[in-house]
């Protein structure tokens, strides 16, 4: 199914989050990630919702729920040819320094802290896809632990 | 100043004459309040429930009026504020504006599981259009002039503000300044388009001018925007058909030549069959809501939909549109009437057409109204609702409750006045009519209100009896006993081989309830009896309770089984001819 991110500013009033939240399970919409952070306007909150759908319709309902809300200033969709989604994945990794070596360069990571001789916190930040294929081609079987942020987008 | 005074004074600016409610614990103090401010006429309902409804018949029977109000009730925190929750999510359905008002724990204790302390915002969110918890007494009136705006701008609905007990007694500052007069909510992205635009309207037009057999749908919205005789003028303009949704009935006189009656489950045969067969569907003011489009994938396949809704997020929902116009219905039906490019079709074979569809049933009414009793001697309910729709010209208040006898009464009475049917329909609540009954009454005091109920739904709310007495208020009451669920029964009978399963149902003496409440009662049993009981009680000053003993086999019909298309529409009767049932799912009424 296609991916879909979508934008919404709203007032960061007490239970906004919560309404969205409950607006999701209510109307059972497939959400992948939900990210919140405050935006440029003091009192607002910025927040992307990624989700899987390839009806054109329900999308646009997801859209015009979101508008319902009092709270909420602005809703779009943002496509991915004209906007960045981004995530940042910190993974706890067991695997020897040697083999890290060769993703240098073409992977955007950092090493946070090396605990041991194959122990290492990395962060790699990028696109959900790049962010898959650094793991798959790492070995998934080396990761101890991974948190990840769950997508922001932003419109070009 | 105080939190508990600011509320009140803000209730008092919005024109709130009415507080329904029941005292407790955490609101004593705002009720204490209001007693020394002796600026509201408090109705103490028996049952938090019964508030509610009450709120919602004010709003309801007013808010189109040139004397609007807002429905406003107030209950304790925990059990108070819970019982409230069937009434804020049917006024949530049905789109009414009311307010609610709980006292909640004072905050220090607030998430200590202290007693009476319930999530009442956490419950009510998905129910109502918005929900407040102000934390200091000086957000408290901006609050409250922001929940009116909220709750009748756009689409209206139900909001909760939910004030902790500190907060009531707590003082504001010196300082404090409020101007009602010149406040303005601060909510950016709140916004509605009243005005319909121009390209989508020229569009609609040319659709309406090229169509050949359109029909026009009258919703709840033409009755909130007041717009009811515009609409007749723009369908006399270009002489289309009108069918109503269930809360479009009394926006236009039921019996104008160009009304087909109530569409959908319980729709006439003409609306329904004219809308399958119709190649253009202007909609006013609704949603296609499943009761009144069946399935989906079946609804009005040659039809292009033009749909007029100021809430956008019904349009496309479950119908998709050739024209979606997002305004508010008047406005645009006001520019539709009045513009000179639409033409006037005589539509003689769409209108012969439609002829024939009257008649499938028209003779089986006109017999079993005239008839008046079932096979076993006992009284028909569409018999009852036709003799009171004669002997009150069709002029007065209904409020129904839900079941059997409110598809009948929606069906049987000839609305005449504007705004005169008053029913819980989205939610659909057994016990909404005798409190709801209570509210239409105080807002529209000049007029005669009729509380229709069911032996069932009669008993839900049965009650709030006791605050007509208290209240001295003159709503005459109608009890159709058929000793079921009839509605329920009804399914049971068409669908589940005749099992009446949880339908059967003994009921009190009626009579002796009455009395109890001093309410004068009459039981009719007879044809002979049906109109003295009801002009009596048209000529008995106050409230009164008439019990009619009904037939539990008659059906209301057409029918169009839950999940079935419009070709599944049941006609006649079980046993006058065996009824496709095919396509009812199971799910309950
Ligand atoms: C609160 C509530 N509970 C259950 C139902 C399901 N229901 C719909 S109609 C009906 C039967 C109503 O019976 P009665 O009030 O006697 O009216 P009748 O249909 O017999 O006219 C029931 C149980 C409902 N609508 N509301
Ligand atoms: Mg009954």
């Amino acid at each position: 199914m296609k991916r879909r991110a979508i934008l919404a500013f709203m007032l960061d009033r007490p239970g906004v989050l919560n309404k969205v939240s409950m607006l999701i399970r209510k109307k059972m919409y497939n959400v992948d990630t939900l990210t919140v952070c405050s935006s440029r306007k003091a009192g607002v909150s910025r927040m992307t919702i990624t989700l899987r759908e390839d009806d054109e319709a329900k999308v646009q309902q997801v859209i015009k729920q979101l508008e319902k809300f009092t709270e909420v200033v602005s809703v779009k969709e943002l496509d991915t040819d004209h906007s960045y989604w981004r995530e940042v994945a910190v993974v706890k990794l067991e695997v020897p320094a040697s083999h890290l070596e060769s993703f240098h360069g073409r992977y955007n990571f950092e090493v946070l802290e090396q605990k041991s001789a194959d122990i290492h916190i990395l962060q790699v930040a990028g696109s959900t896809r790049r962010i898959d294929s650094f793991l798959d081609e790492v070995g998934q079987e080396h990761v101890i632990e991974i948190a990840r942020t769950g997508v922001t987008a932003l419109e070009k | 100043m105080t939190g508990k005074h600011l509320l009140l004074r803000a209730l008092k600016d919005k024109g709130v004459k009415y507080i329904f409610g029941y005292t407790g614990g955490a609101i004593m103090p705002i009720f204490d309040e209001m007693d020394k401010m002796g600026a509201f006429r408090f109705v103490m309902s028996r049952h938090e429930q019964g508030a509610a409804f009450m709120s919602q018949g004010i709003s309801r029977a007013s808010l189109s009026t040139g004397n609007p109000q807002i429905g406003v009730c107030m209950t304790t925190s925990g059990p108070g504020a819970m019982n409230l929750a069937t009434g804020l999510a049917d006024a949530y359905m049905d789109s009414v504006p009311m307010l609610a008002v709980t006292g909640q724990v004072a905050t220090g204790v607030i998430a200590t599981d202290a007693f009476q302390e319930s999530d009442v915002v956490g419950v009510m969110m998905p129910i109502c259009k918005q929900t407040y918890m102000p934390l200091a007494a000086d957000e408290v009136e901006a609050t409250v002039h922001e929940a009116f705006y909220v709750a009748n701008t756009g689409r209206g609905g139900p909001i909760l503000i939910d004030i902790p007990k500190d907060v009531q007694n707590s003082q504001v500052a010196d300082d404090y300044q409020f101007e009602a007069k010149s406040y303005r909510p601060n909510l950016p992205g709140f916004y509605y388009h009243p005005t319909p635009e121009r390209e989508p309207l020229q569009r609609a037009i040319d659709l309406i001018n090229r169509s050949e057999r359109p029909v026009m749908f009258c919703g709840h919205g033409v009755v909130n925007s007041n717009a009811g005789k515009t609409l007749l003028k723009f369908a006399e303009k270009v002489n289309i058909p009108i069918a109503s949704t269930m809360h479009g009935l009394s926006a236009i006189p039921a019996d104008h030549p160009l009304h087909l009656g109530m569409m959908g489950m319980h729709g006439t045969v003409e609306a329904n069959r004219a809308i399958s067969e119709a190649d253009l569907l202007i909609s006013f003011g609704m949603r296609f809501d499943d009761r009144v489009t069946g399935k989906l994938n079946e609804y009005a396949q040659n039809a292009d939909v033009i749909h007029v809704e100021i809430d956008a997020s019904e349009i496309d929902k479950n119908v998709a549109t050739s024209v979606a116009i997002n305004a508010d219905v008047y406005r645009t039906l006001h520019v539709l009437a009045g513009d000179p490019m639409l033409t006037y079709k005589p539509r003689r074979r769409w209108f012969e057409k439609i002829e024939g569809f009257r008649q499938v049933m028209a003779e089986d009414l006109r017999q079993e109204i005239e008839t008046g009793v079932g096979d076993d001697g006992k009284l028909l309910m569409k018999t009852i609702v036709h003799q009171l729709s004669e002997l009150t010209d069709g002029q007065d208040l209904i409020v129904p409750d839900v079941g059997q006898h409110q598809m009948m009464a929606a069906r049987f009475y000839n609305f005449q006045t504007e705004n005169s049917w008053f029913a819980s329909g989205g939610a659909g609540t057994m016990g909404a009519s005798l409190p709801m009954a209570i509210g239409v009454k105080l807002a529209r005091p000049d007029e005669r209100v009729w509380s229709i109920s069911g032996d069932g739904g009669f008993q839900m709310n049965a009650q709030e009896l006791g605050t007509i007495m208290e209240q001295q208020l003159d709503v005459k009451i109608i009890i159709l006993n058929n000793g079921y669920l009839g509605m329920v029964r009804q399914w049971q009978t068409l669908f589940f081989d005749g099992r009446y399963a949880g339908t059967p149902m003994q009921s009190p003496d009626f009579g002796l309830m009455a009395q109890a409440y001093g309410l004068p009662y009459r039981k009719v049993e007879t044809l002979e009896d049906v109109i003295p009981a009801l002009q009596q009680a048209i000529e008995h000053k106050g409230a009164i309770v008439l019990e009619f003993v009904c037939d539990p086999s008659e059906v209301i019909l057409p029918m169009i089984p839950a999940g079935g298309g419009f070709e599944d529409m049941i006609v006649k009767r079980p046993g006058q001819q065996t009824p496709e049932t095919s396509n009812s799912d199971g799910e309950k009424s």
